[in-house]
């Protein structure tokens, strides 16, 4: 039991809740955090106690749980009659919340060289872009042209 | 924080023009360039939504139960991934193996209800030449399952190299892009699920048509 205790509390780099630590390498200011700020910086510091290369199992076991979490709430939401107009976007919410769950904690992208997250975010709106041109030219299909 | 200590708890500085591992970069480029392919294919089923002409409809067909559970099957192999490589990172072999070995299980299982979804939709009269939904619908989770079992290759691979100790401490990065790619394929699902399953449920014939007559 006293391991137990020791695993769930110690934030030395062996407790399970380690979490990861900030900048992957020297290429980030090293005074800021992985979303930059020396205010962030610090208080990412105090939180890792120093940090660890990457997190504790217990953290990942903890941002898996949140994830399911969140999921069954979208399938209860599914069930709930009387929601209306606000059923898409509280959808949408929670589904933009579990897609940047997976994609900073568990592709470590909130951890890693903030050029990988210039990479994908780049390749995130230009995907958006699309997505949003696509539905326009559909909608205003049948239209007279614009130009 | 000083350079030892900096090499002491990080990644090493690789000796690229960016300092960044370049196989590691590639991945997240065709990560990109996946999220083009699968915007654009989501986009164009948004625009067909509600104009099929003839059923099976949306609404009469799709079990969102069963694919609750095996989005949940899913997410969870994302947990695996993760634990993992972590585990190979601590250089504990075998629970790095096992918990690999859970993702190839667990994607398995995600393309087995895929399969017995396509196999009742099919019986049930909606095939992708069906209707429009039929088509958007099978195209853009058909992508999807393609991505998934060259996810379920690739983790196989994996588990192998861990058990015979080809994949260690010292060459993790291997799976960290292999898993790069298996959380990809989790977060598109995401997406999927939320679009045409949750949201695209409810949506039946188009006004003046009758329901379908499903066999």
């Amino acid at each position: 039991m006293a391991n137990l205790w020791q695993k769930l509390t110690h934030h030395d780099g062996n407790g399970w809740w380690n979490l990861p630590h900030g900048p992957s390498n020297e290429l980030n200011p090293p005074h800021e955090g992985p979303i930059g700020g020396a205010w962030f910086g610090n208080l990412w510091q105090t939180l890792t106690h120093g940090g660890v290369s990457h997190a504790g199992a217990g953290f990942y076991w903890l941002v898996g749980f949140l994830l399911a979490v969140v999921t069954l709430l979208e399938v209860w939401l599914f069930t709930v009659e009387g929601l209306g107009g606000w059923y898409i976007p509280i959808l949408l919410i929670l589904s933009v919340a579990k897609f940047v769950g997976v994609v900073a904690y568990f592709m470590h992208l909130r951890f890693d060289h903030r050029m990988f997250t210039y990479f994908f975010a780049s390749a995130m709106i230009i995907g958006i872009l699309i997505f949003t041109i696509i539905l326009f030219v559909a909608e205003h299909a049948h239209q007279k042209p614009l130009f | 924080m000083t350079q030892a200590a900096a090499t002491e708890h990080h990644e090493p500085v690789e000796n690229t023009s960016t300092g960044l591992n370049s196989r590691k970069l590639m991945m997240w480029a065709f990560l990109g360039s996946d999220v083009m392919f699968f915007g654009a294919f989501i986009a164009t089923y948004l625009v067909y939504r509600g104009k099929s002409l003839v059923g099976p409809y949306p609404s009469e067909i799709l079990d969102i139960p069963l694919t609750s559970v095996s989005t949940f099957v899913l997410l969870m192999s994302s947990l695996a991934m993760v634990l993992g490589l972590h585990y190979v990172k601590e250089g504990q072999k075998n629970k790095g193996t096992i918990w690999i070995l859970v993702v190839v299980v667990l994607g398995a299982i995600f393309m087995g209800f895929q399969f017995y979804e396509f196999r009742e939709f099919a019986h049930e009269g909606l095939t992708p030449r069906t209707n429009i939904f039929g088509t958007t619908f099978f195209i853009l989770t058909g992508i999807h399952g393609a991505h998934v079992t060259i996810g379920v290759a690739w983790m196989a691979f994996m588990a192998y190299g861990s058990h015979t100790g080809a994949l260690r401490k010292d060459n993790a990065l291997d799976l960290e892009i292999a898993g790069l790619y298996w959380h990809f394929v989790d977060i598109v699902w995401i997406v999927i699920f939320t679009v045409i399953y949750l949201i695209s449920a409810t949506d039946g014939p188009p006004p003046g048509v009758g329901p379908t007559i499903l066999h």
